[in-house]
């Protein structure tokens, strides 16, 4: 039996899909309080290290990370049962409101960001969740206008716009994460100038110079310290975290390739590393196919702009398997050279040791398509992507979450080293 | 990834491009790119600083480099 779950690394990554991504998420979340590790007295969740979410996962993934089990009691009728859309229609339609509207500095996302923090969100900050002093960390996923690229409500991405994230507000980083494109608008962030002493990391003068041998570390590094040059960037335009990542794995491939998990990893704190990604990728019912005559142009744009959301998710979820079985490869190598090396040569010579050692390594994709029954998969991808579904709509997407995470095989394998 | 073997006489905290990362004497797995690697104190080796490139690596062959005692 393992002893010591403190070595297991357990990482989440909701996806964007409004209500529908909300609740699929917080079955998964619900299984995983309700799964405890064979011969120790916790529950998967009490392992949760980080939480990634973009757009509607975000809801789940930042709620609990500020309330934690609270999540349990409360967050159906706080969010899931709720008509949010209806909500804001009826907040826009408030002439209290249209004079503030009639500002260019508030917008529609104002509107939504004031909606989430007073009614769901309790005025939390990201102080607050620092306060807690509990894992998970908390990454919410946005994309930046200007690049494309993924924006994270993060310290050390504040940093890079002279910025403190504690007095932040959670509601604000989660409209962002949400603000879907056409619907609603972006939220804006001001690039403050650096405090003195404010210096370029190693890591990012380093990075800058792989634009021939690493361009991911480099373009990498190229969006984050684009914001040194003030004049040029004094603010930043958010929206949906969808448009650049839809399933909340990028982040998580950047701290395995070049940050915290790195790290650990090298350092030998982590034995068993799984990833769980819950993704809520639907498959609307749509006509388009059905007409000779081309669709319009607000379908058109629609479209265009919602289209790379999903796009890229698979390849995504297959890069990280990938890394992971080179890790297991690198691992099986050396063993299998120091092998041979005891069998052939008599001096005793030992190989070097992998730092981190023998980890365990392990993916848990949890998508519809995992469901064997037909009908449900077929339900539950024809939901679409709003904040308002109704209760029988999402009890059954929690109970998908839940079914599909407790019969994963990777989980089963996962939880089959602990007994 | 790349690996990279921090050769030193002792066991010592390493630092990568200016974070702690892992120990010497150990193949530590890294990002390909430029790297600047370093020792943590007390500041008794030689040089101070080793800037490379990493590519074209594999866990049995790994790049090496190394510090003396000063």
């Amino acid at each position: 039996m393992l002893g010591d779950a403190d070595e297991t690394f357990v990482i989440l990554t909701f996806s964007g899909g409004g209500t529908r991504a909300a609740a699929f998420s917080y079955g998964v979340l619900e299984e995983m309080k309700n799964t405890r590790l064979p011969g120790l007295n916790k529950t998967i969740l009490d392992e949760a290290d980080i939480i990634s979410t973009v757009s509607g996962g975000s809801f789940t993934g930042a709620y609990y990370a500020l309330f934690g089990p609270r999540i349990f009691t409360d967050f159906r009728e706080k969010f899931l049962y709720r008509n949010i859309q209806k909500e804001l229609a009826l907040a826009l339609l408030n002439p209290a409101n249209w004079l503030r509207l009639s500002s260019p500095y508030f917008s529609r996302i104002d509107l939504a960001a004031e909606l989430y923090d007073s009614t769901i969100f309790e005025a939390g900050t990201f102080k607050s969740l620092a306060d807690r002093k509990k894992r998970p960390f908390l990454i919410i996923n946005a994309t930046s206008l200007y690049q494309g690229s993924r924006f994270e409500f993060t310290g050390g991405q504040f940093n890079y716009i002279g910025s403190d994230i504690l007095s932040y507000p959670i509601a604000r980083a989660v409209a962002a994460s949400s603000a879907f494109p056409f619907l609603l608008s972006p939220i804006s962030l001001v690039n403050y100038p650096y405090p003195d002493g404010y210096k370029m990391t190693d890591a990012d003068k380093m990075a800058l110079k792989d634009y021939w041998n690493n361009k991911s570390s480099y373009y990498n590094a190229l969006n984050n310290t684009m914001y040194a040059d003030k004049k040029r960037h004094p603010y930043l335009h958010l929206m949906d975290g969808g448009l650049a990542d839809n399933i909340g794995l990028r982040a998580v491939n950047a701290l395995y390739l070049r940050g915290g998990i790195r790290k650990k990893i090298n350092s030998g704190e982590i034995k068993r590393l799984l990833v769980i990604v819950v993704n809520a990728k639907n498959e609307p019912q749509e006509t388009l196919d059905k007409n000779e005559s081309p669709p319009g142009l607000s379908t058109v744009a629609l479209k265009m702009s919602t289209v790379s959301m999903d796009n890229y998710s698979f390849e995504t979820v297959e890069s990280i398997k990938k890394m992971f079985a080179d890790r297991i490869e690198a691992q099986m190598n050396l063993d299998g050279c120091q092998q041979k090396l005891d069998e052939h040569c008599k001096d005793g010579y030992k190989l070097p040791p992998l730092a981190g050692g023998k980890m365990k390594l392990y993916v848990v994709d949890i998508s519809f398509d995992n469901l064997s029954d037909e009908a449900e998969k077929t339900f539950l991808k024809h939901l679409p992507t709003t904040f308002h579904l109704e209760k029988n709509e999402v009890e059954r997407l929690i109970s998908a979450g839940r079914l599909l995470f407790k019969d994963h095989p990777e989980f089963k394998a996962f939880m089959d080293e602990f007994k | 990834m790349e690996y990279l073997l921090v050769k030193f006489q002792e066991s010592r905290g390493v630092i990568i491009d200016g974070a702690s990362e892992g120990m010497t004497n150990q193949v530590l797995e890294l990002e390909t790119g430029f790297h600047s690697v370093t020792l943590e104190a007390p500041p008794d080796f030689t040089p101070e600083l080793h800037e490379f490139i990493l590519r074209k690596t594999s866990v049995i062959s790994p790049k090496v480099i190394s510090f003396e005692k000063a």
